[in-house]
């Protein structure tokens, strides 16, 4: 496994994790703010992907053009890739799901996947059946040499983009005063209310800033692979979904984490051999060891301690923090040992399930170590990730940031 | 809205008064009678025998609708991807009885095994995501949907991917031997079921069956603590109902519902592909479920006969391309998902339950009308609400 193929894998995870937080980050805020999966945010960003194209087609972009020229159409293509989307997003929220606000849970979830439908066989009526292909650039396959490792421009691009646009977002939620009134919404939506936000309006910006960020993939991944499907978004918003799940839902940081992990996860499935992922498995399983029997117990120790903090207790529980992995073997082994460490003895059991899970896909890879998968399967993959992630964390990697209320 | 809503109920009053008094009874038997004519009247010379294709797949899909509706009707849960399950069936189906593998298993083992083998995968479905809040479920089964249908075209070895799977046998009813023993009977060659009016017939036992055994079970204890977990999951389990347990049982038997119908239409269409296991499919029976009605067992058959049949007249009749109609159908079943679940989220025959619960008052609303009431200064005198 020579360096260049690694880093030349690692760009492309890159790439399609940035493009699928794009995604994602609709996904989560919807969540974070309503609470329920807006099925159609995949053709939302369909819609950018065929606008941002069919703009640079009627504009006539060719190679011929001055530079200066050619840059203003990608930008106009970027403004129509903004717009449309985003006019489409609230249009949605407003005819399709203002009006299903505090209806039992299933009912938005149904007008979202007609919503989805609807769409989708919109945009055959509308651009055709056939897929949307880009105007061939030389943008589009221009590479740049780093140490004898070939790299698209446009990897840099759809990075730096993806990374800018992640940092506006960041700042928008954390700094602003509608960000504000976001987080109030998504937290409480009667208590903000009470506090004079505007919880509609607030929701239809939600929808907005998500649906544009999802154009603005969409024009990213038409230019990338230089063409579109109309059914593209289904998959897409599948794989953004269940990157939103990874890094635990409503949470926008965890949106990309989880995306980027699982971009990288499938582009490192398709493109190395077993034998290479399994060290990626044994890495993680013995992560989760750690955090489980050292971390874990650890803390759990030390908040007890600091609760009762005579001296003799704390010296008994340092001799008991030093048995610490031992206990949290014990507690793996679903032998409830000690009230100090217990984990429930399901969760005990679901940990143990995980781990078996990990050394056995870790053994079954080195078996099979010169075996690769075809890319066929690569969909696949997303789907074993958000299995695994639903059966043994389900709040994800950074946890959830949504608040219910009963 | 309401002031003209309000009127044409005043109108109709009377008419739905007389329909109530009809008991329930009544109307089952019509419809089973109907259903049992139909293929008659091809016999007669009325109709075509692609109409009587149609009903054949009509009564699949009730039967599918009536699986869904365990799940989205009863229990409140979202499964988009119910055509897996189907086609768990159907391909268990065909691999025991087709030259693929040289078997012919008989009829009742291999529909027993169709269903065993979709709730078992109902099973490995619900395991992780029926701990977690609902909407998981959704977009689990979603995926899921997708990739057994990439799983179907990518095993090639097993299944013959993309071409699917030819020249399924027809089931018999009884073992070959005691089907010969029985010489020239005139109803020994019911048996051997390959006519479409024979099929016709086998469909619609199964669909009454899973009609009468559902019907029970929604009244049962395990019924109503489904509607229990859809009104109020809290609630529900305060009062003592598991309710992992329950939605596990509503997700693996309406997934055995839907083997069941997918080993039948193994049968009876003799080839299937992949193409058969669309997404659009699984919409396509959510949609015929909430048009119906959710939870409604008249109502879903009602939907899944209307959204199966309406296509198929429309299509004779417009005489239109297949893709350009396909396009136009699952526009059509999109809108009417999302204009049923805004404008009437009972469906057209609703059950008692969801009609009660499904115009629950809006807070906002309530709180208008209360203005009006009482703002003597602003409202008009229209007490009317």
């Amino acid at each position: 496994m020579s360096l260049d193929h690694i880093v030349t894998v690692t760009v492309g995870g890159l790439t399609v994790g940035m493009i699928y937080a794009l995604i994602a980050l609709g996904y989560t805020m919807v969540y974070g703010v309503l609470k329920f999966i807006n099925f159609a945010h995949g053709e939302v960003f369909t819609i950018g992907g065929y606008t941002a194209a069919f703009t640079l087609l009627a504009l006539g972009v060719n190679d011929a053009m001055s530079p200066i020229v050619m840059a203003g159409c990608i930008l106009l293509a970027l403004l129509a890739a903004v717009i449309a989307p985003m006019t489409v997003g609230f249009l949605i929220e407003r005819i399709a799901y203002r009006p299903l606000r505090g209806r039992s849970r299933i009912i938005p979830l149904l007008s979202a996947i007609g919503v989805s439908i609807v769409m989708q066989q919109l945009i055959i009526l509308v651009f055709g059946p056939t897929p949307v292909s880009m105007p061939a650039l030389a943008l589009g396959s221009a590479s740049f040499s780093l140490g004898g490792i070939r790299i698209r421009v446009l990897a840099v691009v759809i990075i730096v983009v993806s990374a800018l646009l992640m940092i506006g977002l960041t700042y928008l939620v954390r700094s602003t005063r509608i960000g504000k009134a976001m987080r109030a919404t998504s937290q409480d939506m009667e208590a903000a209310e009470m506090m004079g936000i505007d919880t509609n309006k607030t929701i239809a910006f939600t929808f907005i800033v998500g649906s544009a960020l999802a154009g603005i993939g969409g024009l990213l991944v038409v230019m990338y692979y230089g063409s579109l499907k109309y059914d593209a978004g289904f998959l897409y918003g599948l794989k953004a979904f269940t990157s939103a799940v990874l890094g635990g839902i409503g949470n926008i940081p965890g949106a990309v984490v989880g995306a980027l992990v699982l971009g990288m996860t499938e582009t490192y499935g398709v493109s190395l051999d077993l034998g290479f992922l399994a060290w990626f498995v044994l890495a993680g399983l013995v992560l989760g060891l750690y955090i489980q029997m050292v971390r874990v117990p650890g803390r759990r120790l030390q908040h007890i301690a600091e609760d009762r903090r005579t001296p003799e207790y704390e010296k008994s529980v340092k001799n008991v923090y030093r048995l610490a992995p031992y206990f949290a073997v014990k507690t793996l082994l679903a032998e409830r040992t000690d009230a100090l460490l217990s984990v429930s003895a399901e969760h005990a059991v679901r940990l143990m399930c995980g781990n078996a899970f990990l050394a056995a896909s870790a053994a079954a890879m080195f078996v099979f170590g010169d075996v690769r998968i075809d890319t066929r399967w690569q969909p696949v993959i997303a789907f074993v990730v958000l299995m695994v992630i639903l059966m043994f964390r389900p709040s994800g990697i950074l946890g959830e940031a949504i608040t219910e209320k009963v | 809205m309401t002031a003209i809503t309000g009127r044409i109920r005043s109108v109709t009053a009377p008419v739905r008064a007389a329909f109530a008094r009809v008991p329930r009874g009544v109307y089952s038997a019509l419809g089973l009678a109907a259903a049992a004519i139909f293929p008659l009247l091809n016999v007669w010379g009325v109709v075509e025998t692609a109409w009587l294709r149609v009903g054949v797949l009509s009564l699949l899909f009730v039967m599918l609708s009536l699986g869904l509706n365990i799940v989205m009707g009863e229990t409140g849960l979202l499964n988009l991807g119910y055509i897996a399950f189907f086609a768990f069936g159907a391909y268990t189906t065909a691999l025991l009885s087709s030259p693929k593998f040289e078997l012919r298993w008989p009829f009742l083992a291999v529909v027993a095994l169709s269903t065993v083998i979709a709730m078992i995968a109902g099973f490995v479905i619900g395991l992780p995501t029926l701990r977690l809040r609902g909407d998981y479920l959704a977009i689990v089964t979603l995926a899921f949907g997708e990739i057994v249908r990439l799983t179907i075209i990518n095993l090639q070895d097993f299944t013959n991917g993309p071409n699917g799977i030819t020249g399924i046998y027809p089931p018999r009813l009884a073992s070959e031997g005691a089907i010969a023993s029985l010489g020239d009977a005139a109803w020994a060659k019911w048996l051997t079921v390959d006519k479409p009016i024979e099929y016709y017939y086998l469909v619609l036992v199964c669909v009454v069956v899973v009609a009468i055994l559902l019907s029970n079970l929604k009244n049962s204890r395990v019924g109503r603590a489904w509607n229990a977990l859809r009104e109020d999951e809290l609630a529900a389990v305060s009062t003592g109902i598991t309710a992992a347990r329950a939605k596990m049982l509503s997700v693996v038997l309406s997934a055995g519902i839907a083997g069941f119908a997918g080993a039948l239409y193994a049968y009876y269409s003799n080839v299937i592909s992949p193409e058969s296991f669309l997404f659009m499919q699984s919409v396509i029976v959510v949609c015929m479920v909430v048009l119906g009605g959710m939870g409604s067992i008249p109502g879903v058959i009602l939907g899944a006969i209307v959204l199966q049949a309406l296509p198929q007249m429309i299509r004779e009749a417009a005489g239109a391309a297949r893709s350009e109609f396909e396009v136009y159908r699952m526009l059509i079943f999109g809108v009417i998902i999302v204009v049923m679940v805004i404008f009437r989220p009972e469906g057209l025959l609703p059950d008692k339950l969801w009609r009660s619960e499904s115009h629950e008052v809006d807070p906002r609303e309530l709180e208008k009308t209360r203005q009006s009431l009482f703002d003597l200064e602003e409202g008009e005198k229209d007490l009317e609400v």
